[in-house]
């Protein structure tokens, strides 16, 4: 059996880990980008209150490995609180959490390190709170930031593997699954890089276009 | 007249002006001149409102803007773009084209032309070369001549501008001179701060000589051909000796 006849027997099997994939993936960034964006607002125009917790939070999860963070949530937490939760929530819940505040953690720092002077001119030249903030400050924002949240979000669809661990029938546990019974690892897990590729190629093309398109270099020289 | 009075302003500790006052007049070039440090700048960012004094009173016409402002007295809207800024930095906005840049502010500007005069000003400042590229494919000078217009297209009646010529060619020093000429003949008033005494003998109808915050001297242009104060004979010799 080939890569494609593997591909094509288990179809039914990969295209379901795929969706489940995908729901989680798609539920993860839908939450990250908006909290995330919500939060980091806030964070960067208020600094002790919002952002300082939110740098802290992002600081301690960042030095913390998805994995770990992912197993925390599912054992001890449920434990010491006494209650089960699905494993696709407890996965989805972890990686929304993450996506969250690192998305937050970019847009604060970004926000707070905005050049104050384009905003005096925006001021002197008559402009509206309304239009500095569209016009000007949004999209410098987001010039800078829109790489590091489409490498973020590519990150996440990486680290969704993770919930295969806890018993998610996402794209990796179904492909260990089928390798189980017929053992044919070099064909599945090609398979699988293909369907990882078709998932994150769009992705990469996307980010680079963003990034030809809107993050052009604007610094002085 | 756009006035400010008794201004005081301290950063950190450092009193940066004690009590200045001065006036812009409609029509009148005012050249606010002094060694770095003298409190130039910091005295046009209070003039402009954009970094309001500690203590004195700014009036631009009739509207007055004392500080601190008394808690029982509403909060005035800011007189911009009435009274508008061409910042040493020049600060044009990096994601928007030369041409951008001009036409954005202009959107408020019902009572403006804005593709006509952005023409306008394209030909006059000569920026045909450069107007649709980015702030950061510009020369210094262009850019230098981007902000002024930006600044000129508002028909602002008070045009503060810190040293915005400190970067261009002696060539687009006389184009950006004749400019504000022209523009005082139609009324606006302007504060220069710059060190080119020789555009002050022969365009300011009032001088300001700051140092340490305080203005030493003042007066109209003729205080720079016979200067009451040794400290201002000092520097018109130092700056003629330089340039």
């Amino acid at each position: 059996m080939d890569t494609f006849e593997i591909l094509s027997t288990y179809r039914e099997e990969f295209l379901i880990g795929l969706g489940v994939t995908l729901r989680l993936c798609g539920i993860v960034w839908l939450t990250g980008i908006v909290f995330g964006t919500v939060l980091g607002v806030a964070g960067g125009k208020l600094q002790l209150l919002i952002g300082a917790p939110i740098r802290v939070a992002s600081f301690i999860l960042g030095a913390v490995p998805v994995l770990v963070f992912l197993f925390w949530l599912h054992y001890p937490l449920q434990t010491l609180l006494g209650i089960i939760v699905p494993p696709f929530t407890t996965a989805t819940a972890a990686l929304a959490i993450l996506n969250s505040l690192l998305v937050a953690d970019m847009i604060r720092a970004v926000l707070r390190d905005f050049p104050q002077q384009y905003l005096q001119a925006a001021r002197v030249c008559g402009l509206t709170s309304r239009q500095t903030f569209l016009r000007i400050q949004l999209p410098i924002v987001l010039r800078q930031v829109i790489p590091g949240i489409l490498l973020v979000q590519v990150s996440m669809l990486h680290a969704s593997m993770f919930a295969s661990l806890i018993s998610v029938d996402e794209i990796f546990r179904v492909a260990q699954r089928i390798n189980s019974e017929v053992y044919r690892p070099v064909q599945i897990y090609t398979a699988l890089a293909l369907m990882y590729l078709v998932v994150c190629l769009p992705l990469h093309g996307l980010a680079y276009w963003l990034r030809l398109r809107y993050t052009r270099d604007l610094s002085e020289r | 007249m756009l006035t400010g009075e008794g201004i005081c302003k301290s950063f950190r500790g450092t009193t940066v002006l004690d009590g200045v006052s001065a006036t812009v007049a409609p029509g009148e070039i005012t050249v606010a001149i002094g060694p770095s440090g003298s409190g130039k700048s910091t005295l046009l960012r209070a003039l402009s409102l954009l970094d309001p004094p500690d203590r004195g009173t700014v009036t631009v016409d009739s509207v007055a803007y004392p500080h601190p402002r008394p808690e029982s007295e509403p909060p005035i809207a800011p007189p911009w773009p009435k009274v508008t800024v061409v910042f040493q930095s020049l600060f044009l906005w990096p994601h928007l084209t030369v041409r951008e840049n001009i036409a954005l502010p202009l959107k408020n500007r019902r009572d403006i032309d804005a593709p006509a005069l952005i023409e306008e000003l394209i030909d006059q400042y000569k920026m045909g070369g450069y107007v649709d590229r980015y702030p950061n494919e510009a020369s210094v000078g262009q850019k230098q001549r981007a902000a002024i217009a930006r600044a000129v297209a508002l028909r602002p009646k008070y045009l503060l501008l810190d040293e915005v010529t400190s970067a261009l060619d002696v060539e687009y020093v006389a184009v950006v001179l004749n400019h504000l000429l022209a523009l005082k003949k139609q009324g606006t008033g302007i504060l220069l701060i710059t060190h080119l005494i020789g555009f002050a003998r022969r365009a300011a109808d009032r001088i300001l000589f700051l140092e340490q915050g305080r203005v030493v001297e003042e007066g109209g242009r003729d205080v720079l051909a016979s200067p009451r104060t040794s400290r201002l004979r000092e520097f018109v010799s130092l700056v003629d000796t330089a340039s």
